[in-house]
């Protein structure tokens, strides 16, 4: 590849954002480097290959490294899929960066001899006047797209509270988990009734969300053996205090001797 | 010319050489643009109810300087080039600004459960419970695996980058074959620009979906077919190898673009024969495709034919109906969900209407010119044929199971077309008389054109977004859906779910667990009637499902509107009765999630 500027720095680049994918935990980072592993710099190194000492404008050029790089990612999950390992970081990471070398390689070797003058293309001049309009459009572009992910308040959409009910993981383990999810436009207050059996006395619990909080109660439940029971929790909300708001149920069963 | 004329004139050209370039402005008036639609959408989730003229005027200024500047004559080649590409990534852009936080089309969740899936695997072909067909495509999972594994990030933000790479792909695609088969790049942008008058260019083709990545892809491969066409035979052998990398990955990724690109190529063969062209048949690229789509077809997708075979029967008894009067016909600005769907105003049916006429003249007029140049460029006569063939597709809207079907055709048919019209709009702007009034009237076509294009694919109450998260007392909190399929995610062992279609849609993801829904197990009907028959709960117990998701809002059935916040009196907000939700009571099944509109069923736990 002596000779080759393009191609050494498409290999270098690639070898680097290889270890920067594979290594590094910042997924903002991750991405810098996992961008032109996964799309430019195999697309441009198939098209180098595959014209090898021909020119190509940057139109045709552009076209290509996508056409390429997004052809490879379609097609290379089916290569890992029946390689040892399937389709990690470490598996793509090498695979994208083997197509790079090796087709940097053929396109080393097709164009022969090193690179010549410069080609056509040469670099846009560009005004102040131009830039700081160019810079300034970047700031709106950016602004909009602040203003898209930030979430705003909207008083019309109507609140909610989830009531949800799940038994334990460990069959040792006799509670069951109840949980009150807020969804709410505001901090709401809330009783909770969790009654074990049909004429079990039930266990109350208040409770003060605020909206996006959720709050997680064990509810002992002691069955026994070889009998189901029920367990009905109910939830009421306190501007409403003798109106149901919410009710999860479910019907548990009594471990036999010996398991525990 | 008088010297006050030519000191007036000479002044004028000091200060624009002063000022900003053309190319910069029109970035800036494209961030603007996008910043009006950012705003216009912000109100909407809000819960406002925003006049969608700003949303309009942002698109528009987005599209109109861009169409301005590639329509002048004195233009470089990599202006235009420039102007291509950004006009491509802002209209992208918007859908971006419309569904910030997470995937809401109907088909976005399902290719996000793939790639999911494929993360979790390690590997392709998990099944998919929505749409199986996808499972035996899984280009566009490869892909975007490809950037979770390199990068970290979600299948929504990795989703959202490649279908943008994918949509700079199709402009530019477009841009280099209409250049190469008009020998005008001039040309080619205005028909770039007229092309995103497709009706699914601004939201439904920029899905995360397969056929958002394929047509770039088809189109690409196209481009580069032209080009080894016009290329040297040293050349042309270059060129073959995107074409066959292309055709692989189309082949891969959607199963009615690679049978579009087997029908381009064996048009194309059978044009090279009529015209006589001195160039070589391409018939042998027609066969590689045929036999890698068929042969894709047999070895991993085996139940395309089963999707595919009941969607074309269906159109083609539609049509049957509709013409001889056995069924009604559909009427236009309507969805299949239409007892939910708001109307579209009278101003923006006369748009969609005018935008189709304007299509019409534009395609009659600009067809001569066009026409002379099929001797030496076969693509214009196959152009040509697809411009015809898009109006003949615009009466299956009236049939009503034959409408999606000529919906979908339109993105493939549109290229053409809008290489034709193309012809008309430049013939417009030709220097002569009253020119600044009839580049005046070519703009204003081509707004129309995009913005009809818009009303006519996407339903009118569904431009601009709804919410999902909001904030409320500094935190932030999100719709029914949305916050039961994060908690399945979170906290549900057993993954197997009957849902509404937007519930089973958000269990897929971000729920990542599986869900059936629609017709599959009857769950369409058990859902919402207001008592169960004996055998439903058996046979979904039977085939394996542990939960029953019970949604009384009827927007639940609609995939496209069901996953927003509740907002009461709007039309779509209608429940169902309660008797609905009851009836699982009544059979005394365990209720394990209860957010007031949902409750989740446990079908194992009873008495």
């Amino acid at each position: 590849m002596r000779g080759h500027r393009d191609l050494k720095w498409v290999c270098a680049a690639a070898v680097v954002a290889a270890l920067v994918a594979c290594l590094v935990p910042w997924e903002t980072v991750r991405l810098l480097a996992a961008l032109p592993l996964a799309v430019f710099l195999p697309g441009y190194a198939i098209a180098a290959a595959a014209f090898g000492s021909q020119r190509l404008d940057p139109q045709r050029l552009a076209m290509l490294t996508l056409l390429c790089g997004l052809s490879l990612l379609c097609l290379g999950g089916i290569v890992l899929n029946y390689l040892p390992g399937g389709l990690r970081t470490v598996t793509w990471a090498l695979l994208l960066l083997l197509v790079v070398l090796a087709t940097a390689r053929a396109a080393a070797l097709r164009r022969g001899k090193p690179d010549g003058p410069p080609s056509g293309w040469t670099r846009p001049r560009l005004r102040g006047i131009d830039i700081a309009c160019v810079v300034l459009a970047a700031v709106v572009a950016v602004g909009a797209l602040v203003f898209a992910y930030t979430p705003l308040p909207a008083s019309k959409a109507v609140g909610y509270t989830a009531l949800w009910m799940l038994p334990p993981k460990d069959a040792a383990d006799p509670a069951l988990k109840v949980g009150v999810i807020s969804a709410e436009q505001g901090r709401r207050h809330y009783r909770l009734e969790a009654r074990v059996g049909e004429n079990g006395k039930p266990t109350r619990y208040h409770l003060a969300l605020d909206p996006d909080e959720e709050r997680v109660i064990e509810v002992p439940v002691e069955t026994p053996a070889g009998k189901r029971t029920q367990v009905v929790v109910s939830l009421y909300d306190s501007e409403r205090p003798h109106q149901l708001y919410r009710r999860v149920t479910t019907w548990t069963a009594g471990s036999q001797p010996g398991e525990g | 010319m008088s010297s006050r004329d030519s000191r007036a004139s000479g002044r004028r050209q000091r200060l624009l050489a002063a000022g900003p370039s053309p190319l910069a402005l029109i970035v800036l008036s494209a961030a603007v643009g996008l910043l009006l639609c950012a705003y216009t959408n912000a109100l909407s989730r809000e819960g406002g109810d925003p006049t969608q003229l700003v949303y309009w005027a942002g698109v528009l200024l987005v599209v109109v300087p861009i169409a301005a500047r590639v329509g002048m004559e004195d233009v470089s080649l990599r202006e235009r080039f420039a102007l291509v590409a950004l006009f491509g990534l802002s209209l992208y852009a918007i859908k971006v600004i419309r569904d910030p936080f997470l995937f809401t089309f109907p088909d976005e969740p399902i290719h996000a459960y793939n790639a999911n899936q494929a993360m979790l695997h390690h590997g392709l072909f998990n099944g998919n419970p929505i749409l199986p067909v996808t499972s035996g495509y899984p280009g566009l999972a490869s892909a975007t695996s490809a950037l979770m594994s390199l990068s970290g990030l979600s299948s929504f933000t990795a989703g959202v980058i490649l279908i943008g790479l994918a949509r700079l792909l199709l402009v530019l695609a477009l841009f280099v074959l209409f250049t190469r088969v008009s020998g005008s790049h001039r040309l080619a942008g205005v028909a770039v620009v007229i092309y995103a008058g497709s009706s699914n260019f601004l939201y439904w083709g920029v899905q995360y979906s397969y056929e958002s990545l394929s047509l770039p892809l088809l189109v690409a491969v196209l481009a580069a077919f032209a080009e080894r066409e016009a290329a040297g035979s040293r050349l042309a052998r270059a060129w073959v190898v995107p074409i066959v990398l292309g055709t692989l990955a189309v082949v891969v990724t959607h199963h009615l673009t690679s049978y579009a690109l087997v029908l381009v190529l064996v048009l194309l063969a059978v044009i090279y024969r009529l015209v006589r062209s001195p160039k070589p048949n391409p018939w042998p690229f027609a066969v590689f495709a045929a036999v890698l789509a068929v042969g894709w077809m047999l070895i991993a997708a085996g139940n395309t034919v089963d999707y595919l075979s009941p969607v074309f029967s269906d159109a083609v008894t539609s049509i049957w109906n509709t013409v001889f009067g056995e069924s009604e016909a559909r009427g236009l600005f309507q969805s299949a969900s239409a007892e939910i769907v708001h109307e579209t105003p009278f101003v923006a049916r006369l748009i969609t209407l005018a935008a189709a006429g304007l299509l019409l003249a534009g395609f009659l007029a600009g067809l001569r010119e066009a026409w002379a140049r099929r001797s030496k460029r076969p693509f214009v006569v196959l152009f040509c044929i697809g411009g015809a063939a898009f109006f003949a597709t615009l009466g299956l809207r009236f049939a009503p199971d034959a409408w999606e079907t000529g919906n979908r055709a339109g993105m493939y048919l549109f290229i053409g077309l809008a290489f034709v019209v193309a012809y008309a709009v430049l013939r417009l702007m030709r220097e002569g008389p009253r020119q600044r009034l009839r580049e005046a009237a070519a703009l204003g076509s081509i707004g129309i054109v995009v913005i009809g294009g818009a009303i006519a694919g996407w339903p009118w109450d569904s431009q601009l977004a709804q919410p999902t998260r909001i904030t409320a007392e500094g935190a932030e909190i999100e719709s029914e859906p949305i916050t039961l399929a994060r908690w399945i995610g979170e906290q549900l062992p057993e993954r197997r779910f009957a849902a509404a279609d937007a519930d089973a849609r958000m269990i897929l993801a971000p729920g990542e667990a599986e869900a059936q829904t629609g017709n599959a197990l009857a769950i369409k009907t058990i859902l919402p009637e207001t008592s169960l028959s004996n055998w439903e709960l058996p046979s979904l117990r039977g085939n394996g499902l542990g939960y029953l998701v019970a949604d009384r809002r009827k927007a639940a059935t609609d995939p496209g509107r069901g996953s927003y916040f509740f907002v009461p009196g709007s039309e779509e907000n209608a429940l169902l009765p309660l008797a609905a939700m009851h009836k699982f009571g009544e059979r005394r099944l365990g209720r394990v999630y209860d957010s007031g509109n949902i409750v989740v069923f446990n079908l194992r736990n009873r008495p």
